[in-house]
């Protein structure tokens, strides 16, 4: 570790030093795979997870089915109730693109969106969620889990537009 | 343009900090194709300081909204504990709020940097290559412990650029606040000229 004055002109009570981490200098040693080979082999091991991952995309999809279910059951959306609805959506959200349902991301993302923003008492969000567990499940289907969501501008516009409606006006929702 | 360099990941131990199992599985599955054999999983902020405290971690790729305490508060929290030998190892922040008040949050509280949720292996393994092959000063203020936010990006190692491809979700007329990978990557990239 080695330190170093500061320039001229800088914030005095600041102090820079360089540190050589044990990361940098065991990530730098010799040997280690090419860049291709490490990414060959990663997506191989994402292949391997796939069957586990539909049995889990599966289950999350029915532990969202059945919370949904309870909170139009009570006819309001209280905050915790929306927190285990983003809890479930937030896993969808940020796995699904990297197995391959981009689609599925791309709705569950906007739903955290919608439910992070808005209100979460508002009865109308029970709708907004009942909306996006349909498009979800749609999206789990085979004929849908390569799609892109540019390829289904009307159903992702949509959905966008929901997200866009609530988030100007949450108090009128 | 420099040589490809390799990462040697034999040996590293790398920490990973999310809530989600699943998340948590699918990363160690991507880092032991790398070639690592040394990760650890653990699922809240007390986890991770348990295991710091225990052992030697090299590298904590973190969730931004770990329970219960936030992996950004974490990240400061570790930042400033002069006791702790592992207060400058790098840290990267996974997260898929890519608001940039959330990336400029996550780099003012000492993130080395920001790999956006979801991620795709050549996301993460360009953002750990930039890490291993571009060390930076740390700075020490009243304010700040971290490493320098002022830096300067000139293209990821080995000349694989600023890719275009880590953009995750692409939707036609996508507006909002989101960033895109390229974009959070320039947030860690203002000049020392002091933009930002």
């Amino acid at each position: 570790m080695s330190e170093n004055s500061n320039p001229p002109g800088s914030d005095r009570e600041a102090r820079t030093f360089f540190v050589e981490t044990r990361f940098q200098r065991l990530a730098r040693r010799p040997g280690g795979l090419s860049r291709a080979q490490a990414l060959e082999n990663a997506q191989a091991q994402i292949e391997e997870t796939k069957p586990d991952f539909e049995s889990w995309l599966d289950g999350e999809l029915r532990q969202l089915t059945d919370l949904v279910a309870t909170g139009v059951q009570a006819g309001a959306a209280d905050p915790a109730w929306a927190e285990g609805i983003v809890s479930h959506c937030g896993q969808l959200r940020d796995i699904g693109t990297t197995m391959g349902y981009t689609l599925l991301s791309f709705i569950a993302g906007n739903l955290c969106e919608i439910l992070e923003d808005a209100n979460t008492d508002a009865k109308s969000n029970i709708e907004t969620i009942m909306c996006h567990l349909d498009a979800l499940l749609l999206a789990r289907q085979a004929q849908y889990r390569g799609l892109r969501p540019e390829q289904l501008p009307e159903l992702t516009g949509g959905l966008r537009r929901v997200a866009e409606f609530i988030r100007l006006a949450p108090d009128d929702v | 343009m420099a040589a490809n360099p390799n990462i040697n990941f034999r040996d590293l131990m790398i920490l990973i900090a999310d809530p989600s199992p699943y998340l948590c599985m699918l990363v160690h599955g991507i880092l032991r194709g790398f070639g690592a054999n040394k990760v650890i999983e653990v699922k809240h902020s007390f986890g991770v300081l348990e295991t710091l405290i225990g052992q030697r971690v090299d590298i904590l790729l973190c969730d931004a909204k770990l329970p219960p305490h936030g992996g950004l508060s974490l990240t400061r929290a570790i930042r400033r504990n002069t006791e702790n030998e592992n207060r400058t190892m790098p840290i990267l922040i996974m997260t898929s709020d890519t608001r940039e008040a959330a990336i400029k949050t996550a780099r003012d509280v000492g993130a080395n940097m920001v790999v956006a949720k979801p991620m795709s292996p050549a996301s993460l393994y360009d953002r750990l290559a930039w890490v291993a092959f571009n060390p930076r000063q740390f700075v020490d203020s009243e304010t700040y412990f971290g490493p320098d936010r002022r830096f300067k990006i000139e293209g990821y190692p080995g000349g694989v650029g600023r890719r275009k491809g880590d953009k995750v979700v692409e939707v036609a007329e996508e507006v909002g606040p989101a960033l895109a990978q390229d974009d959070i990557d320039s947030l860690f990239s203002a000049a020392r000229t002091g933009q930002n």
